[in-house]
C-alpha cells in the first residue's frame, strides 16, 4: 500500500490549491482523481476573479497557491472591475484560455516536489475508529495518509437535468458521478443536502454575427494577480455583448413547464445571485431585456459561452431562445447548458480549520461545502491542505480571521452560520471591507504566510522587496513636493480644483480619481503600478482604514475567548432556546463565533460567558 | 468584554428626590474622571460632593460620589456610584456622559453577573442569580418591547428598514457592477438620503417633548401692563395665587406654578410688564421677564382686543416660540388674529388650554406622544444623534463620482446605531433586499 501524509481526492480549483499547499508545507501529497486531463477544468464560465473573487486570488496567491500564477498564464482578456468605485473594491477579473488554464494548472502542480498524481475513483475512506487512515478506490488500491481532502466539487451523486428528461447521473457534462463515495461519507454520519446549480449553452463563434454587436475590449496595460512571477501574457481578446428581447420572454414562457427547475425536476436551491434565464423571466416579467455576453473559450477556438444564459430548459428550446437574440439569429450550439443537482455536506458541520468534527484528518473543501465558485474553492483549497499538512506533519492547525482576508470572511461564514443557498463572496459580506483589498493581500498575510513555510526561501525574498518598495512608494508621496505646473493638467482631467502652490504628493492623492503613480510621473518619478498601488489606497482611505482596524481589534478580543467543543448547550438553560439549538449544531470554538450564529443575541452571550466560567470554576482539578 | 466599564441606574426610573447611579469595570475611575470634576479613588466608601459635568463640558448637577476600589465592591470590580438629583432626565444625562466618557449601558443583571463571576457569591446562590437574572432580564426585554410597540420604536424601525434599503443599493452598486438594470441613478439615493436624514432630525427635534413631560412645559406669559396676564395666569391655574389689579404694573415680580393642563405638566409664569418703568423695583422685573423669554418653551403674548402690536410685541411673536392670545374678547373692539380669551365669560379658555397641550407635547400635531421611560429615551438620542452625524458625512460620497464604499461605511454606522435600539443587522438582510428588487446574474 502506498504511503503519503495527506491524500487529495479531486482536482478541480479547491483539489489544485489543497494539493499545492500541503506539498509546499512539506507533506507528501497524493492527488487521486478520477480524470488527470481535467485537473483545473473551468466547469462554468472561463473567467477567474470579480467582485470581493479577485482579491481571494491575490490571497490565495501569496499563500504560494496556484490560481494566480495559473490565471497570469492564461488570461485572454483582463478589466479591473469597479474601477470607477472606491479602491477598496477594485476587483481584478480576467476572461481565460480554458484549455490554457487547465494546463497552466497542471505543470504548476507538477513544479512542485513531493506531490503525485494518481488516476482513480474513491469510493470510500480508511478509517481507524474515528481517524482517517487512507482511502480506497473503486478498483480497490489502497493508499494511506495521515490526513485526507475530500474536494469532490458537484461529483457526489451528481444529476445533469435538461428539461423533463430523466436526469443524467454525472459530475459534469461527459464525466461519471461519484455514488459510491457520497454514500459512503453519508455512511459515517454527516449530514448531506442537495443543492443546484446550472450552466449556460456554448456556441458556434462562426455563427455569430458580431456587427452589430457591443465589443468589451480588456484594460490595457499589464496586471499581475501573482506577486511572485510576471510571465507574458497570451494575445487578448474581446468580448461581445448583446440582450434578449420580448421574443425570448415568450419562448420561455412557452416552455416553461419543461423547465427542469419549474417542472418539478429539481428540488435542490440554486444561488439567487446567478438566476437561469427561466428565472430570471419569471421573476421579473417586466424586464424587456437582459444581458448576454458572448465570451471567447480560448485562442484556439471559436466556442463562445453564453453568459447570463444558464438554463435547464430542453436543447431544442435552448437553441430557439438563441436564435432570437440579435447577432445569434444563425447560431449553432454546439453544447446545451444544464442544471445539476450535487450532494453538499452542510458546512457547519466543520470547524474553521475545515476539518469535519469528530472525524480526524477529514477536511472537505469547494464546492461540496456548499459554495459556489472557483476562487472560493481555492481559498478554502489553501486552507484545507494547509491544516491537512498540519495534521500529518504534527503542527498547529491555521484559521483565518474575518479581518485578514476574505478567506477569514468565506470559512467564518460558512462554519459559523452554514448555507441556505450556494455561497458566493460578495464585498459586502465583510466588515472590515476598506481592510480587505486586492492590494494588500500580500501585506495582510505574509507574516502568516511566513510561519507556515509555503514558500521558497526566494518567493520570500520576492515577497520582502516587493512589500520595501510599496513602502518606498509611500514614503515618497508623503515626502514629494509637486509644482502647480507639474500636475495642473493632470487634476483638470481628474476633474479636480488645480492647485496654486506646490504642495506635497500625498495630500494630492488623498483626492478622488487622482492616481499616485501619474502624480509622480509628472514630478519626474518613474515607479511600478504594481507597486504604487497599495500606498495609493492607504492614502485615500487613511483615516478609514485606522478606525476599521481600531474596530477589528475590538471584536478580536471575543475570538480569544476559547469555548469548549464539548459544552453542554442543552443543559444551559440560561440561554435562550433557540440559541441553545443552534449553538450546539455549530459548536463555535470562540465567544466571537458565536456571536455570529443567527439567532444568538448579545444577552444570549452574556449568558454563555457566566455558564462556561461558572463550569470551568466547578470542574474538578485534575 | 467581560470587565469593561458598565453603568446603570441603580435606582427605579421616575420621580424621586435622589437617584444613583453605579459604574463597574476596569477603568472605570477613569471613565469617572471625565464626568466627576475632581474626581478622586482614595480613600475609598468615603461620600464627596462634585460636579457632574458632560463630555463637553456642560453642566449636568452636583452631588455625591463613593468610589468602591475592586475587589472590596459589590461586582468585585472597580466601581463608582454617583448619587444625583431625582426625576429621570437628570440620571440619564449622567449615564450618557458616563457612556461617551466611555462605559457601557449595563444589560440587566450584569452587575449580578460580574459579582458571582468575581466570587462574590458562592455557587449555589449563583445558580439560583442566574436563573433569577435571566428571567427578568427576558420578562424587562418583552415588556420594553410592548411599550416601544406604540411610537417611537415604531419609527426607529421603520427608519432601519429604509436605512437597509440605502445600504442595499451601495451593496448593488459595488458588489454587482454589470448587471442588466446598471448603476443606480446617485441623484436617486441622495434623495434617499436625505428623506432619511430629515426624518432622523424631525425625530431628534421631538425629543425635547420628553424633557417637558418630566420637567413641566415653561409657558411665560408677556405683554404690556394691564393687558391681563395675570387674570388669565388665575384662570389657568384655577386660584387667585397671582395679583391682579387694574393698575398698570400690579406684578412686580416673576410669579411661577405648576399646573396640570388637561393632564399634562405645564409651568406657568407671570413676568413684569415688558415696557420700561420709571422704578429700579420695574426694571429689575424685565430683566427677569427676558430671562423667561428665552427659557418657555411657548410664551402666550397678551394684547388686548382692539389694540395694534407694538415693534415689541411683534418681535415677540417673531423670535420666540409663541401664541397671540387676545384677552377681554367681552369688550368691543377688532379682535384680530390670535386665540380671543375672556376671563369673565370664560370663553376661548378651553380652547387656550387645547392649543397649549397640543403644541407643547404634541409638536402641534394633534397626537400624543409615546410616554416611554425616559431612560430609554436618552438612549434613543444618543442613537440618533450618531446616526445623522454618520448620515451627514455619508452625503458627500454619494454624490455623482463619490466614493461608494465610503458612503456605505457610514450609512453601516448609521444602521448600527439604530441597531443598538431595534436589533443586530445581518448581512443576509441586505442582499435578500438587494435579490429582491434587482435581477442580478451576469
Amino acid at each position: 500500500m502506498d504511503r503519503f501524509d495527506v491524500i487529495v481526492i479531486g482536482g478541480g480549483h479547491a483539489g489544485a490549491e489543497a494539493a499545492a499547499l500541503s506539498a509546499r508545507s512539506g507533506a507528501a501529497t497524493l492527488l487521486l482523481t478520477q480524470h488527470l486531463e481535467t485537473i483545473g477544468q473551468m466547469s462554468c464560465n472561463p473567467a477567474i476573479g470579480g467582485i470581493a473573487k479577485g482579491t481571494v486570488v491575490r490571497e490565495v496567491d501569496a499563500f504560494g497557491g496556484i490560481m494566480g500564477r495559473a490565471t497570469d498564464l492564461a488570461r485572454i482578456q483582463f478589466r479591473m472591475l469597479n474601477r470607477s468605485k472606491g479602491p477598496a473594491v477594485w476587483s481584478p477579473r480576467a476572461q481565460c484560455d480554458r484549455g490554457l488554464y487547465r494546463r497552466s494548472v497542471r505543470s504548476l502542480l507538477e513544479r512542485l516536489p513531493r506531490i503525485r498524481f494518481v488516476q482513480g475513483t474513491v469510493s470510500s475512506l480508511l478509517m481507524e475508529g474515528q481517524r482517517v487512515a487512507g482511502v480506497v478506490t473503486s478498483d480497490g488500491r489502497r493508499f494511506s495518509a495521515r490526513a485526507v481532502v475530500v474536494t469532490a466539487g458537484t461529483f457526489l451523486r451528481g444529476r445533469i437535468h435538461m428539461g423533463l428528461d430523466a436526469p443524467i447521473p454525472a459530475g459534469r457534462a461527459g464525466e461519471s458521478p461519484a455514488v459510491e463515495m457520497a454514500q459512503h461519507l453519508e455512511n459515517i454520519g454527516l449530514t448531506v443536502e442537495r443543492f443546484k446549480t446550472g450552466t449556460p449553452p456554448r456556441i458556434d463563434g462562426r455563427s455569430v454575427d458580431l456587427a452589430g454587436l457591443e465589443r468589451q475590449d480588456g484594460d490595457a496595460g499589464s496586471y499581475w494577480f501573482s506577486h511572485f512571477e510576471r510571465p507574458a501574457h497570451p494575445p487578448q481578446l474581446p468580448c461581445y455583448l448583446t440582450h434578449t428581447g420580448p421574443e425570448l420572454n415568450d419562448i420561455i414562457t412557452a416552455h416553461i413547464e419543461l423547465s427542469a427547475l419549474y417542472g418539478g425536476a429539481i428540488s435542490g436551491r440554486g444561488p439567487r445571485y446567478c438566476p437561469s434565464i427561466e428565472d430570471k423571466v419569471v421573476r421579473f416579467p417586466d424586464a424587456e431585456r437582459h444581458q448576454v455576453f458572448l465570451e471567447p473559450e480560448g485562442l484556439e477556438t471559436n466556442e463562445m459561452y453564453v453568459n447570463g444564459l444558464s438554463t435547464s430548459l430542453p436543447p431544442e428550446v435552448q437553441r430557439a431562445y438563441l436564435r432570437s437574440i440579435p447577432g445569434l439569429e444563425r447560431v449553432e450550439m454546439t453544447r446545451p447548458g444544464y442544471a445539476i443537482e450535487y450532494d453538499y455536506f452542510p458546512p457547519t458541520q466543520l470547524n474553521a480549520t475545515l476539518g469535519v468534527k469528530g472525524v480526524d484528518g477529514l477536511f472537505f473543501a469547494g464546492q461540496i461545502n456548499g459554495t459556489t465558485g472557483y476562487e472560493e474553492a481555492a481559498g478554502q483549497g489553501v486552507v484545507a491542505g494547509v491544516n491537512a499538512a498540519a495534521v500529518a506533519l504534527n503542527r498547529e492547525p491555521m484559521t483565518i480571521g474575518r479581518d485578514e482576508a476574505f478567506i477569514g470572511v468565506l470559512i467564518d461564514d460558512l462554519v459559523t452560520r452554514g448555507v441556505d443557498e450556494p455561497y458566493r463572496l460578495f464585498t459586502s459580506r465583510a466588515e472590515f471591507r476598506l481592510l480587505l483589498r486586492q492590494d494588500n493581500a500580500l501585506r495582510r498575510l505574509l507574516p502568516l504566510v511566513s510561519s507556515l513555510g509555503t514558500l521558497t526561501d526566494s518567493e520570500c525574498r520576492t515577497a520582502e522587496e516587493f512589500l520595501e518598495e510599496e513602502d518606498k512608494i509611500l514614503g515618497l508621496a508623503r515626502e514629494q513636493m509637486v509644482s502647480p505646473s507639474q500636475v495642473n493638467d493632470l487634476l483638470r482631467t481628474a476633474g479636480t480644483p488645480p492647485i496654486t502652490q506646490a504642495i506635497r504628493v500625498a495630500d494630492l492623492v488623498r483626492r478622488p480619481r487622482v492616481v499616485l503613480h501619474e502624480v509622480l510621473l509628472a514630478a519626474g518619478q518613474v515607479v511600478d503600478l504594481a507597486h504604487s498601488n497599495w500606498g495609493e489606497v492607504e492614502l485615500k482611505y487613511e483615516g478609514y482604514v485606522a478606525r476599521e482596524r481600531e474596530l477589528a481589534s475590538k471584536t478580536a478580543s471575543m475570538d480569544t475567548f476559547e469555548l469548549p467543543i464539548d459544552f453542554d448547550y442543552p443543559s444551559a438553560i440560561t440561554i435562550a432556546y433557540e440559541a441553545r439549538e443552534k449553538l450546539s449544531q455549530v459548536r463555535p470554538s470562540t465567544l466571537g463565533q458565536a456571536g455570529r450564529v443567527p439567532g444568538v443575541t448579545p444577552s444570549d452571550l452574556q449568558n454563555l460567558v457566566v455558564e462556561v466560567l461558572r463550569r470551568r470554576r466547578s470542574a474538578p482539578v485534575p | 468584554m467581560l470587565t469593561d466599564p458598565i453603568a446603570a441606574l441603580a435606582t427605579p426610573p421616575g420621580r424621586a428626590a435622589l437617584a444613583v447611579v453605579r459604574l463597574s469595570g476596569d477603568g472605570a475611575f477613569e471613565v469617572a474622571k471625565k464626568v466627576i470634576v475632581g474626581f478622586r479613588a482614595k480613600p475609598p466608601r468615603t461620600a464627596r460632593l462634585a460636579a457632574f459635568l458632560a463630555v463637553d463640558g456642560t453642566p449636568i448637577d452636583r452631588g455625591l460620589y463613593l468610589s468602591f476600589p475592586g475587589p472590596a465592591s459589590y461586582t468585585g470590580e472597580d466601581m463608582v456610584e454617583l448619587t444625583c438629583h431625582g426625576g429621570v432626565l437628570t440620571a440619564a444625562r449622567l449615564l450618557a456622559a458616563l457612556q461617551a466618557a466611555g462605559a457601557r449601558p449595563a444589560a440587566p443583571g450584569e452587575f449580578t453577573r460580574r459579582a458571582v463571576l468575581n466570587g462574590k457569591m458562592d455557587l449555589v446562590q449563583a445558580e439560583g442569580v442566574a436563573d433569577l437574572v435571566d428571567a427578568t432580564a427576558q420578562i424587562q426585554a418583552r415588556r420594553a418591547l410592548h411599550q416601544l410597540e406604540g411610537g417611537l420604536s415604531c419609527r426607529l424601525t421603520a427608519l432601519r428598514e429604509q436605512l437597509l434599503g440605502l445600504l442595499a443599493s451601495l451593496s448593488y452598486e459595488v458588489d454587482f457592477p454589470e448587471e442588466d438594470d446598471g448603476p443606480i441613478e446617485r441623484s436617486a439615493l441622495v434623495g434617499e438620503l436625505d428623506t432619511l436624514l430629515a426624518a432622523v432630525e424631525r425625530l431628534l427635534a421631538s425629543a425635547p417633548i420628553g424633557e417637558r413631560i418630566r420637567e413641566g412645559a415653561l409657558v411665560v406669559f408677556a405683554g404690556r401692563p394691564n393687558a391681563g396676564k395675570s387674570s388669565l395666569f388665575n384662570a389657568l391655574l384655577g386660584s387667585e395665587r397671582a395679583l391682579v389689579t387694574e393698575l398698570p404694573g400690579t406684578t412686580r415680580d416673576t410669579i411661577e406654578a405648576s399646573v396640570d393642563l388637561e393632564g399634562w405638566p405645564v409651568r406657568l409664569a407671570d413676568t413684569a410688564g415688558l415696557w420700561e418703568a420709571p422704578d429700579r423695583l420695574d426694571q429689575l422685573g424685565i430683566a427677569v421677564s427676558r430671562r423667561y423669554l428665552d427659557a418657555a418653551d411657548l410664551v402666550l403674548l397678551c394684547v388686548e382686543v382692539g389694540l395694534e402690536l407694538e415693534p415689541d410685541e411683534m418681535r415677540i411673536l417673531e423670535h420666540h416660540p409663541s401664541f397671540l392670545v387676545r384677552t377681554k374678547v367681552d369688550l368691543a373692539g377688532s379682535r384680530g388674529q390670535g386665540i380671543g380669551v375672556s376671563i369673565l365669560t370664560g370663553e376661548g379658555l378651553d380652547e387656550l388650554k387645547r392649543r397649549l397641550v397640543d403644541r407643547l407635547f404634541a409638536d402641534g400635531s394633534g397626537g400624543y406622544p409615546d410616554l416611554e421611560p425616559m431612560l430609554t429615551r436618552e438612549r434613543h438620542l444618543v442613537a440618533l444623534d450618531r446616526a445623522r452625524d454618520a448620515l451627514r458625512e455619508a452625503r458627500p460620497h454619494l454624490v455623482q463620482n463619490g466614493d461608494a464604499v465610503l458612503a456605505a461605511h457610514h450609512v453601516r454606522v448609521a444602521v448600527s446605531a439604530l441597531d443598538e435600539l431595534v436589533g443586530v443587522v445581518d448581512t443576509d438582510e441586505v442582499f435578500e433586499r438587494v435579490f429582491r428588487r434587482f435581477c442580478v446574474g451576469k
